[in-house]
C-alpha cells in the first residue's frame, strides 16, 4: 500500500513537469498571438509588406525544399545501401551544417559565393546569390538539407534491399527498380523530410540574413520581416509575422506527425 | 541447365567458398544447411544480384556471370514474399511484364492464367498487407513464374508459413513444377520438404556445397561427418507401402517393414536408431519387426554407440555403452533386431 502511494506520487511529480512545461509553451504562443489587438493584426496580414514577405518566403521554401529533395535523394540511397572507403567520414559531412550555427553557415555561404573566383564566376553567368532572393534559397538549402538528408537515409535503410533484388529478377534495372519500388515504398519518408525541411525553411534567418541580407520588399521573408519590423518598433507589423509563423510551425507539425507516425502502414 | 563452376563471394558474415554444382533442366534441386552455410548467398549469386568475386555461373551453356538479373531469366522467391506494399496483387503479378513490351490484353490473359494457377484470383484487387502469409507466397510465386523464368529460386519459402498453409503450398510447389517442368532451386531447414518435393538434394557448409545426390540417396551415403551428423537421420529407406488389415508392410529391399501408417504407394520410412531393440536370440514381444542380420560396423560416440546390422538393409541401431560390453557385442556377430510398427516413421 505504502510503495503504491509512493509510486502515484512519483507519477504526479513527473507529470506536474509535463504540464508546467505545456503550459509555458502554450502561455508563449497565446501571449504572442494577443499581444495586439485583433484589427491591427488583420490590417497587418493585409498590408503590402506582410503580403510580400509570406510570398517570399512560401516560394523560397518550396524550391529550397525541392532542392534538398533531389539532391538527398541520391545522396541518402547511396549511404543506406553502398559500403565504400570513407562511408562514415561522408556521413559525419554531410551531418555539418546540421551542427553549425546558421550565422556561421552563413557566413561561409557569403565568403564561398560573394569572394572566391567560383562564387564570382557564377554571378558573371548570371546567378547570382548575395544580397539576392536565390541567397535565401541558398541558405534555406545548406542548413535544411540534412533534414532531408537524414530522414530519407533512415527510410531507405529501413526498406529491406530485397525489394529491389526481385523487381531486378523480373526485369527492372538498378534504377528502374528504385524508381518503381523503392522511392513509392519511401512515400511517407518523403512527406515527413519535405514538411521538416519546407518548415525549417520557412523560418530559416540566421544564414538568410547573412547571404541575402535584410532589405525591406526586396529580401524580406517573415523571419526577416518580423527581425526589421522589431527593430524599427513596429510591433503589429512583427506579431503579424510571428503569429502567420506559429500558424505554420503547427499546422507543419501536425501533418509531420502524421506522416512519420504512419511510416510503416499501406 | 545451370552450372556453377568455383564460385567465391565473400559478403562477411556470409560466403561461399570455390564451390560448384550442376543442376540439370527440369530438376527441383532442394538446399540444406545449417544457418549460415552460404545457402540465400548462392540464390542470389545464381540470380546475379551481386556478381561473385570468383569463378563462373552457366545457364544452358551461356556464361552468365556477368549479366544484370534482368537478362537472366532466373526467378527469386523469399522467405518473406517481398511483394510491393505500395502495389495491389494485379499489379505485384504482372510488375515484370512491363519489361517485355506486350499488349495490355496478352499481359491480362497472363495474369488471369498465373492467378487462376496459384488460385489467387479472388485477391487481385487487394493490398499485400492485408493478406495471409500463404496467399502472399501465392503470390510471390505467380509473380515470378509469369516471367516463364527458366529456373525458379526459392529462399526458404514455406519456412514463414503455418504448418496447415506449409502442406498446401508444398503440394502447389509440387504440381506447379510437373506441369510447367521449370528447374527449381529451394533452400529448406526441412527434411520432409526435401524428400517430397526434392528430386536432387545438396547440402551446404561453410559457403561450400558438401555434397549432391538423389534425397534418399544422401540420406543413405553420407559423404562425410558433417552430412551425417547434420541430417541426423539414419535408417531412411524407400520402398512400396502396402497396407494389409490395418498395418502397412513396406518393401524395402525384399524386406517387409511393418508400420503403422495409412500411407501406401512409394514412400519414405525411417526408424529412429534409439527405437531398435538389440539381442543375441529372437524375443518374443508385442513388436511387429524383428530381423536377423550381422553387426557390420560398431562406431563409438560416448555413452552411446551405434551399431549398424545388416539385415538386407543396412540398420543402425544405438545402445548405451554399458550394453555393449553386457552383451560383448563384436563386429561380424549375428543378432536380432527388434522395432514396433509405430515407430516406423513414414513420409
Amino acid at each position: 500500500m505504502l510503495s503504491r502511494l509512493r509510486e502515484s506520487r512519483f507519477k504526479i511529480i513527473t507529470m506536474l513537469f509535463g504540464l508546467v512545461l505545456a503550459a509555458f509553451i502554450v502561455a508563449l504562443l497565446i501571449g504572442v498571438v494577443t499581444h495586439t489587438t485583433p484589427q491591427a493584426l488583420i490590417t497587418s496580414l493585409l498590408s503590402g509588406e506582410i503580403q510580400f514577405a509570406i510570398r517570399l518566403s512560401l516560394i523560397t521554401s518550396v524550391i529550397s525544399t525541392l532542392f534538398c529533395i533531389i539532391v538527398s535523394v541520391p545522396a541518402a540511397y547511396a549511404l543506406a545501401r553502398y559500403n565504400f572507403r570513407g562511408k562514415v567520414l561522408l556521413n559525419t559531412i554531410l551531418d555539418i551544417p546540421l551542427a553549425l550555427p546558421p550565422l556561421v553557415a552563413g557566413v561561409g555561404l557569403l565568403i564561398l559565393f560573394g569572394t572566391t573566383s567560383f562564387g564570382k564566376g557564377l554571378a558573371e553567368a548570371g546567378i547570382k546569390f548575395i544580397f539576392t532572393p536565390q541567397g535565401i534559397v541558398l541558405a534555406q538549402f545548406f542548413v535544411n538539407m540534412p533534414f532531408m538528408f537524414r530522414i530519407l537515409r533512415s527510410t531507405f535503410q529501413g526498406i529491406n534491399p530485397r525489394y529491389e533484388y526481385v523487381a531486378q529478377t523480373l526485369g527492372s534495372t538498378e534504377a528502374e527498380a528504385f524508381w518503381r519500388v523503392t522511392l513509392p515504398m519511401s512515400k511517407n519518408g518523403l512527406m515527413a523530410g519535405s514538411i521538416i525541411t519546407w518548415c525549417r525553411g520557412i523560418g530559416e534567418f540566421g544564414a538568410a540574413l547573412m547571404v541575402a541580407g535584410a532589405t525591406r520588399m526586396q529580401t524580406e521573408t517573415l523571419p526577416i520581416s518580423l527581425y526589421l519590423n522589431m527593430s524599427s518598433g513596429e510591433l503589429p507589423m512583427a506579431i503579424a509575422a510571428a503569429t502567420i509563423l506559429i500558424v505554420i510551425s503547427l499546422v507543419s507539425l501536425f501533418i509531420f506527425e502524421k506522416f512519420s507516425g504512419f511510416a510503416h502502414v499501406f | 541447365m545451370v552450372r556453377i563452376e568455383n564460385i567465391s563471394k565473400n559478403l562477411g558474415e556470409f560466403f561461399l567458398k570455390d564451390t560448384s554444382l550442376d543442376v540439370a533442366d527440369g530438376d527441383y534441386l532442394m538446399i540444406l544447411g545449417p544457418t549460415g552455410a552460404g545457402k540465400t548467398i548462392l540464390l542470389e549469386t545464381i540470380a546475379g544480384i551481386y556478381p561473385p568475386d570468383k569463378g563462373k555461373v552457366y545457364l544452358n551453356g551461356r556464361d552468365i556471370t556477368r549479366l544484370p538479373p534482368r537478362q537472366r531469366n532466373i526467378g527469386m522467391v523469399y522467405q518473406d514474399y517481398m511483394l510491393f506494399p505500395h502495389l495491389n496483387v494485379e499489379k505485384n503479378i504482372r510488375y515484370g511484364l512491363r519489361s517485355k513490351k506486350i499488349s495490355k490484353e496478352e499481359t491480362a490473359q497472363k495474369v488471369d492464367e498465373l492467378a487462376n494457377l496459384l488460385g489467387v484470383s479472388h485477391l487481385l484487387h487487394r493490398y499485400p498487407g492485408t493478406l495471409s502469409g500463404g496467399e502472399q507466397q501465392r503470390i510471390a510465386i505467380a509473380r515470378a513464374l509469369i516471367m516463364g523464368p527458366e529456373v525458379l529460386l526459392l529462399d526458404e519459402p514455406l519456412s514463414a508459413l503455418d504448418s496447415e498453409t506449409r502442406t498446401k503450398l508444398r503440394e502447389e510447389l509440387r504440381r506447379i513444377h510437373s506441369f510447367t517442368h521449370t528447374t527449381m532451386i529451394h533452400v529448406t531447414h526441412s527434411f520432409d520438404e526435401a524428400f517430397l518435393l526434392g528430386s536432387q538434394m545438396a547440402i551446404m557448409n561453410n559457403g561450400e556445397i558438401v555434397q549432391v545426390g538423389e534425397p534418399s540417396e544422401v540420406f543413405r551415403k553420407p559423404n562425410c561427418k558433417f552430412v551425417a551428423e547434420f541430417l541426423g537421420v539414419t535408417n531412411v529407406f524407400r520402398g512400396e507401402s502396402v497396407i494389409n488389415n490395418g498395418l502397412a508392410y513396406i518393401n524395402v529391399n525384399e524386406l517387409k517393414v511393418a508400420s503403422a501408417t495409412t500411407r501406401d504407394g512409394q514412400v519414405y520410412a525411417s526408424i529412429r536408431p534409439e527405437d531398435i531393440l538389440i539381442s543375441l536370440g529372437p524375443i518374443e514381444s508385442s513388436a511387429r519387426n524383428s530381423f536377423q542380420g550381422e553387426i557390420q560396423d560398431i562406431s563409438d560416440a560416448g555413452t552411446i554407440v551405434r551399431i549398424t546390422v545388416d539385415v538386407g538393409v543396412p540398420l543402425v541401431a544405438a545402445i548405451t555403452r554399458r550394453s555393449l560390453l553386457d552383451m560383448g557385442l563384436k563386429q561380424g556377430m549375428e543378432v536380432f533386431l527388434t522395432f514396433k510398427a509405430v515407430d516406423v516413421h513414414v513420409f
